[in-house]
């Protein structure tokens, strides 16, 4: 046992329950079908509900470990817990009315035309469980090869979840969604496997077990050829990049994200992209305090910026809401990754500490509020049965004047407009940048925030506001039910609230950026 | 202790199945090519667990999901979807030409190279050194049938490649690796075959092609 390493049971509650939900979901919800949503939304309940507690200890300085350190939580993990377990009970509660609308639900037929309804209900309430435990098992492991396992086990959760609708669309995304990524975490998987044989000799007693374990291979990177480990970290960021949407692996990213229900958007935009920069970030900083690897931290900063920079592009082209959330998402894990590149670069304590706490405060920010986009739309779709081009859709916020105000938060959330929580992340990553001399990166992050504003207000104006001078019928003026604008109400007060009071999260943060920045 | 010749020539068998996979027109074959490439991944651990007996439980892992549920998911597909492959990017000609090129290629520069990728000393000679570039090459082939073939089936059956030179390579990487990783990993990798194939019959139902350029409601 380790310093400030505490034995917790929390750590082997959090990954078991949503795993044995996701078992007895679909028999439950054949059985009687609002099983499924209760039961979800019970899962990520419980969730939510062990995961403060675990939070509050990490901010603590305390590192929770179980099953012999197979389970390690530091304040890194606990930060990911934490954002998973929220917005999966956010996306839980939403997705309640959301997967009962009929219009959308006529297209799950299968081949015969039979309606398959309860059947694929049920698999969806299954899967989502499955999907929050592979998240956050991948966060709290500390076995380098399980790491792989529980990323590449999340796929395969929200395979069929992106599938769901069955139809042209949805089948092609989700082919490219699996093909993609499972191709991408086949070199995950090889970069994991050879960190482990590389670091297996210098473990000294007990080899074998010990070279697997994440918190103990920081101190034998030293000793691991450099050759080797540049070839590591090229495949581990070719293999977690591309599940982390970062440009040119990003293809399968605005197809899944796009098709796929509302919901579950949120999920994989919110979350599942973040959890593999989690994983991505896991394996660089082992080797990030060792300057031999700062030329990794900068190819890690230009392939972000690229990756901003043409996710601000190919947000301002899109019409589909959906996609363009989608290419927002790729635009914003830039900025994320840019944080985390940063962290590696130069020996400027100052400049590190802020590109990590900026990294991760953005991680935070950008789930919260492509949370709350996502849903937005969602409620759009939902009032509209299934309208989500901004060319269909005009004087909307007549009709739905709370979805407006929650997308028009999370719109100038995520682009870095003062008041909201978006803002000091940006501000936080453009004085790291700033620190760290990489004046073309702070000019091409300030850049793609502007492209970003431009895009949504574009988005925001088109579908909101243009030809609101159309008469709406009373009947018309009808927001989404209560069990949606209740999430997105939720996201967009924390959206706000940590945006006026940014402070409140600095004790979540600080440790998390001291797992990586290595200060004593 | 290790039979280096049965090896050599197993490997080398393993990479002529390679070619075999990728370039059947018709996919029954490529599948069977596939299931054969499994069995020697087989075959080539249990000649290794000759050293390292803990490598019997790999070899039995390998058999069941590479070499009996795979192939039964491909063939299964298959019988669904048809055993003429989609039209590929590149003629046959040109393919088997590329192809061969790419593997010794990546045959020549892995073995030459071996101390990028060997994490130890004995990883980088003899048998365990031409088992790592047998794997890398299968590798190759395999994302180069993921890249330039149309046919979603075939671009399953290269990922299937992928990953047996994975877990072939695990051989000279970690052989000390827990079983219970390396069930892990396996498993894995049957469920996301058997989810691809799944949702490319759906894609056959559904548009009547497994050719991924008929895939194309999403541009960009």
């Amino acid at each position: 046992m380790h310093e400030n390493e505490v034995q917790s049971l929390l750590l082997i509650a959090i990954c078991v329950i949503p795993a044995a939900l996701a078992v007895i979901t679909y028999p439950l919800a054949r059985l009687f079908r609002p099983f499924g949503p209760a039961l979800n939304i019970f899962g990520a309940g419980v969730v939510t509900a062990l995961a403060i507690p675990i939070a509050m200890q990490a901010a603590g300085g305390q590192v929770m470990v179980a099953l012999g350190r197979e389970l390690r939580v530091d304040g890194l993990s606990a930060l990911l817990v934490l954002v998973i377990s929220v917005i999966s009970l956010a996306a839980a509660i939403y997705a309640v009315p959301y997967m009962r609308l009929t219009p959308l639900l006529e297209r799950v037929r299968d081949a015969a035309g039979r309606d398959v309804t309860g059947r694929r209900l049920a698999t969806f309430y299954a899967l989502s469980q499955a999907f929050l435990f592979s998240m956050l098992w991948a966060c709290v492991t500390n076995n380098i090869v399980m790491l792989y396992v529980a990323v590449e086990a999340s796929t395969i959760a929200s395979g069929l979840l992106v599938a769901f609708y069955w139809d042209r669309r949805s089948l092609e995304a989700a082919y490219k969604y699996l093909m993609l990524l499972t191709v991408g975490i086949a070199f995950a998987l090889v970069g994991c496997v050879l960190l482990y044989a590389s670091a297996a000799p210098h473990m000294g007693e007990q080899a074998g077990v010990r070279a697997m374990l994440i918190s103990d291979l920081p101190g034998v990177a030293a000793q691991i050829p450099h050759g080797i480990a540049l070839v590591i970290l090229s495949f581990v960021i070719v293999g977690f990049g591309t599940k982390a949407g970062i440009a040119p692996f990003h293809p399968w990213l605005p197809d899944a994200h796009a098709e796929a229900p509302s919901p579950v958007s949120a999920l994989l935009s919110g979350v599942m992209i973040k959890m593999a920069a989690y994983a991505l970030v896991r394996v660089l900083s082992i080797f990030f305090p060792l300057a031999a690897y700062h030329p990794v931290a900068m190819f890690v900063i230009v392939l972000s910026a690229f990756t901003m920079l043409l996710g601000g592009v190919m947000c301002l082209a899109q019409d589909d809401l959906k996609r363009m959330l989608a290419y927002s998402s790729v635009s914003q894990i830039g900025y994320i990754a840019m944080g985390l590149g940063l962290i590696g670069i130069g020996f400027d304590q100052t400049a590190r500490y802020l590109g990590g706490y900026g990294s991760l405060f953005h991680l935070l920010n950008h789930a919260l509020s492509k949370g709350l986009l996502f849903l937005a739309v969602g409620a759009i779709i939902y009032k509209t049965s299934g309208l989500r081009r901004m060319s269909d859709l005009r004087g909307m916020a007549r009709r739905m004047p709370v979805t407006a105000v929650c997308f028009f938060v999370g719109a100038f959330a995520i682009s870095g407009m003062p008041p909201f929580n978006g803002f000091w992340s940006k501000l936080t990553l453009y004085l790291a940048a700033a620190r760290a001399d990489l004046w073309w990166a702070l000019g091409i992050a300030i850049g793609t925030s502007l492209l970003t504003l431009i895009a949504f207000v574009r988005a925001g104006y088109l579908v909101f506001w243009s030809d609101a001078d159309t008469e709406v019928g009373e009947d018309e003026r009808e927001d989404a039910p209560a069990a949606m604008l209740i999430p997105m109400g939720v996201l967009a007060a924390l959206c706000v609230a940590i945006g006026l009071f940014p402070q409140i999260v600095y004790p979540l943060l600080d440790p998390a950026v001291k797992v990586l920045v290595h200060i004593p | 202790m290790y039979d280096a010749k049965l090896i050599e020539t197993l490997s080398l068998i393993m990479i002529i199945t390679s070619v075999a996979a990728v370039e059947s027109y018709h996919l029954r074959r490529a599948a069977t090519a596939y299931c054969v490439q499994a069995l020697l991944v087989c075959g080539l651990i249990l000649a290794f667990a000759a050293g390292n007996p803990a490598l019997y439980v790999w070899a039995a892992v390998a058999l069941v999901t590479k070499a009996i549920i795979t192939p039964w998911l491909l063939l299964r597909a298959i019988g669904k979807t048809g055993d003429v492959e989609a039209k590929a990017i590149i003629g046959f000609g040109p393919s088997v030409l590329l192809a061969s090129g790419l593997l010794i290629a990546c045959y020549t520069l892995t073995h030459k190279y071996v101390h990028f990728l060997a994490p130890t000393p004995e990883a980088a000679q003899g048998v365990f050194r031409t088992n790592l570039a047998v794997s890398m090459t299968v590798f190759a082939l395999g994302l180069y049938a993921i890249l330039s073939r149309r046919d979603a089936i075939k671009t399953v059956i290269g990922l299937c490649l992928l990953e047996n030179a994975i877990h072939l390579s695990l051989v000279s990487l970690a052989p000390h690796m827990r079983e219970t990783a390396l069930v892990g990993i396996a498993t894995e990798v049957v469920i996301t075959v058997a989810l691809l194939l799944y949702v490319i019959v759906g894609i056959r139902e559904q548009i009547g092609t497994t050719d991924t350029f008929e895939l194309s409601e999403l541009h960009w």
